[in-house]
């Protein structure tokens, strides 16, 4: 169908303006509003944080397996205070920022635009989010937190007050950035790109924009509900008996459905790496795209908050936790038929395509059990299994990320990095990730608690739990690894990586690595597939134009 | 006219609106309820008639986006509006006013938990940032020519700009320097102040004998100076003044001296 009838004889002008010129020194870094140095802030710092986080993760899971001989935090309301800080920085330090860095440096190329919509707000974005996250670690260091297990007293109210406007501070940066990235696909596509051709790791973000934009404000009324009650009266949460009510506001943003809101972006990574991988088109494009926006919907779960009623018998709840399975069994089905369909190379598979079958297994895993989850014979609410799940969705998006930054390093650093670090790192993480996910997930069909700080005595879950706590430090030990492998090859720049080592389909792979400032030193050709550097030689016969 | 952008999503909005009305009359809305939102009659049960009736919403207000940028295509949007050619967007020159901006914005959250005075700070701050981020942002976009444009938002900022920031300055340094003699001893505010004399005047005197002096070493000098004041004053304000002398005054007038700062 063709929306213009007659084509302008030249419809975007010959000389576009002059870009912003190459940029060096700190200043340049603090004031850029190029998208490629705000993406390699985001990854940086979210690298940093997922080392920082997982070594946490590592002592909860030791301190939880073993809590009579370990008293790494020394009590109850630390061990809580660490918990909470675990799974909420997971999320909204680590995997958001991550995803966030990648689409504001890759996205924008693979629109065929010159920069990111809204590159100022974009720079606001990262440096907010920096401040924030900063604000919300050390608050909850010097005895702040999501809650305290004892009652909150008064010194605990400020540093828990200042942790809250931290985390708030965190969510409103992660929107502002997610807003640029959406409004960058909607409206900075090159010609003859409509929303059916947009690369599907662009698609992916642009669906998870949304579906954060949708929810997220609501953890923001949340955050501020409490904030009132923690400042604006008595003090409501210093009853042993309520102060728990703070973390469990907010728990829905960590539980299904809407954990699954920050892996949407998994399928978009999956369904880059595989085709360029089997040098073939991606099988039933059109249906993997709409596979990604039914993730997006069944991953909507700001309607869901147990603290205030309870839907975990809700027929909403169940359908959008049955649902989930669908888009990913899709997508992951489309990938295999791309790799089956596609050629088959002889030499070792890359690192990326080992992160994204990586992913993929662990998505699959999440969603699996979340379906089990939902089911209510099975009576999981409560139980360990919503940690495993949390695992397994949040290591699931990390393994993505990291595949992201392996598959795209030479847009990132100007090189390669090395491949058999990532095989390592995201082995290791796959492996780690298995056994940390899958052995609280089995627990949960013990009865073990969702926050457990004691010997349960069982000779099922006790071991799970050393398990889990075995996982959780191979994760650490392979994230550390993956982080040296990044930084070594981001200091030395490898000038053999080309603009397409993959022989990629999109559209960033048409620019020189590292790419140039304004990226397109010409105007993209007319895009008339999704596989724009496929078909580049052949016309276009569709019409399908706007 | 329609882009399929518009199409598909402006379908998917007429499908969930269809849904999350059929949804409420089925479990239990009545009157015209579900069909104006609840507000003649109930519309059945809230989560799954509030989720399909927002996923709608949603999904319309990005019909509306896509059709109004038909699409992002420049040719469908040069037809549409009757031109050869749609203008290149300029791209955002590089600014330190969204860093600016979100230390603003931290300062206001910090103080929103600590002091008030706190507040206010981060919300002159941002209310700064936000005044010379949209003056940036019009002047980008008042001409064809960077330089042009330059020129004009100096011409606009640079008369508001430069007495603001010399008073700032002038207002900073003095407020440190102040805390720095409110708490060296006597003598040691004497030495400080003519230190910061003859530094003030070594600067100028420096520049009047070589004005083809590096601006980056005057700059560098002043830097190191202000930098030292202010840090010197915070380290005075935070350790408190000096006990100062009293003076007791008597019945009969007379008045005794007590020397407490030595």
């Amino acid at each position: 169908m063709t929306m213009t009838e007659s084509q302008p004889a030249s419809a975007v002008a010959d000389n576009p303006p002059a870009a912003p010129s190459a940029a060096h020194g700190l200043y340049d870094w603090i004031s850029t509003t190029d998208h490629k140095r705000i993406g390699r802030i985001w990854i940086l710092v979210s690298m940093v944080l997922l080392v920082a986080f997982t070594v946490l993760g590592t002592f909860v899971g030791l301190e939880r397996a073993e809590p009579a001989t370990s008293g790494f935090f020394g009590g109850q309301n630390s061990y809580f205070q660490m918990w909470t800080l675990y799974r909420l920085g997971m999320v909204l330090l680590v995997v958001m920022p991550l995803f966030i860095g990648l689409a504001t440096l890759v996205v924008p190329m693979q629109v065929g635009s010159t920069n990111i919509a809204f590159p100022r707000a974009a720079l606001v974005a990262v440096w907010s989010f920096l401040l924030g996250a900063g604000i919300t670690i050390v608050s909850v260091l010097v005895g702040g937190g999501w809650g305290a297990l004892d009652g909150v007293t008064g010194d605990e109210a400020d540093a828990i007050a200042l942790t809250l406007v931290g985390t708030g501070m965190v969510i409103g940066a992660l929107l502002i950035a997610a807003i640029c990235i959406a409004t960058t696909v909607v409206s900075l596509r090159t010609p003859g790109m409509n929303l059916m051709r947009v690369p599907l790791f662009a698609w992916s973000m642009l669906v998870a924009s949304a579906v954060w934009l949708l929810t997220l404000p609501v953890a923001i009324a949340n955050l501020i509900l409490i904030y009132v009650d923690l400042r604006g009266g008595p003090l409501t949460f210093g009853d042993p008996e309520a102060s728990g009510a703070i973390y469990a506001q907010i728990a829905w943003l960590v539980e299904q459905p809407q954990i699954y809101a920050f892996a949407i972006p998994v399928l978009g990574v999956i369904g880059s790496v595989v085709p360029a991988y089997a040098k073939t088109r991606q099988a039933d494009h059109a249906l993997m795209v709409v596979m990604v926006g039914v993730f997006g919907f069944a991953a909507i779960g700001g309607w869901s908050q147990p603290f205030f009623f309870d839907s975990t018998e809700d027929v909403v709840f169940v359908g959008f936790g049955l649902l989930a399975v669908v888009p990913v069994l899709g997508v992951l089905g489309g990938s295999l038929l791309t790799l089956f369909r596609g050629e088959k190379p002889t030499d070792r598979p890359p690192a990326h395509l080992h992160g994204a079958l990586a992913a993929a297994v662990l998505l699959f895993g999440a969603v699996a059990s979340g379906a089990l989850r939902v089911i209510a014979p099975f009576d999981l609410a409560g139980t360990s299994a919503i940690t495993g799940i949390f695992n397994l969705v949040v290591f699931s998006a990390v393994a993505a990320a990291l595949t992201g930054v392996w598959f795209w390093s030479p847009k990132i650093s100007g090189g390669l990095v090395a491949a058999e670090d990532g095989r390592i790192a995201l082995l290791t993480l796959l492996t780690g990730a298995t056994l940390l996910g899958a052995a609280d997930v089995v627990a949960g069909f013990y009865a073990a608690p969702d926050l457990l700080l004691f010997e349960t005595g069982s000779d099922v879950v006790d071991p799970l739990l050393i398990a889990s706590a075995a996982g959780g430090f191979m994760i650490a030990g392979g994230m550390v690894y993956a982080l040296g492998g990044f930084l070594v090859s981001f200091r030395s720049t490898n000038p053999e990586a080309g603009a397409d080592p993959w022989d990629g389909h999109s559209l960033e792979w048409s620019i020189s690595s590292p790419p140039p400032v304004a990226n397109f030193v010409e105007p993209p050709a007319r895009v008339v597939s999704e596989s724009p550097l496929l078909d580049s030689s052949e016309p276009d016969t569709d019409g399908e134009d706007a | 006219m329609f882009t399929p952008g518009f199409k598909f999503f402006f379908g998917l909005a007429m499908g969930l609106v269809t849904a999350a009305v059929v949804y409420g009359y089925s479990t239990g809305g009545d009157h015209v309820g579900p069909l104006v939102w609840g507000w003649k009659g109930g519309i059945g049960d809230h989560v799954g008639y509030v989720t399909l009736m927002g996923l709608g919403v949603v999904a319309g207000l990005i019909a509306i986006a896509l059709v109004m940028y038909r699409d992002a295509d420049p040719a469908a949007q040069a037809h549409y509006a009757g031109v050869d050619s749609i203008a290149p967007t300029t791209p955002a020159a590089a600014s330190h006013w969204p860093v600016v901006a979100a230390f603003g914005a931290a300062t206001m959250a910090v103080g929103l938990v600590v002091h008030s005075a706190v507040f206010v700070v981060g919300l002159v701050l941002c209310a700064i940032a936000a005044i010379e981020w949209t003056i940036d942002a019009w002047a980008d976009r008042a001409t064809g020519d960077p330089v042009a444009n330059k020129a004009l938002r100096d011409r606009v900022m640079a008369p508001i700009e430069i007495p603001a920031a010399g008073a700032i300055a002038a207002g900073v340094m003095v407020l440190a320097s102040s805390r720095i003699l409110l708490n060296a001893s006597a003598n040691g505010a004497v030495i400080f102040a003519g230190l910061l004399a003859v530094v003030i005047l070594g600067i100028g005197t420096l520049y009047a004998a070589k004005p083809k002096l590096s601006k980056n070493l005057i700059a560098g000098l002043m830097l190191v100076a202000g930098v030292a004041v202010i840090a010197g004053g915070i380290v005075a304000a935070v350790d408190g003044e000096r006990e100062f002398e009293r003076h007791e005054v008597h019945e009969d007038g007379a008045a005794d001296d007590t020397h407490a700062d030595e």
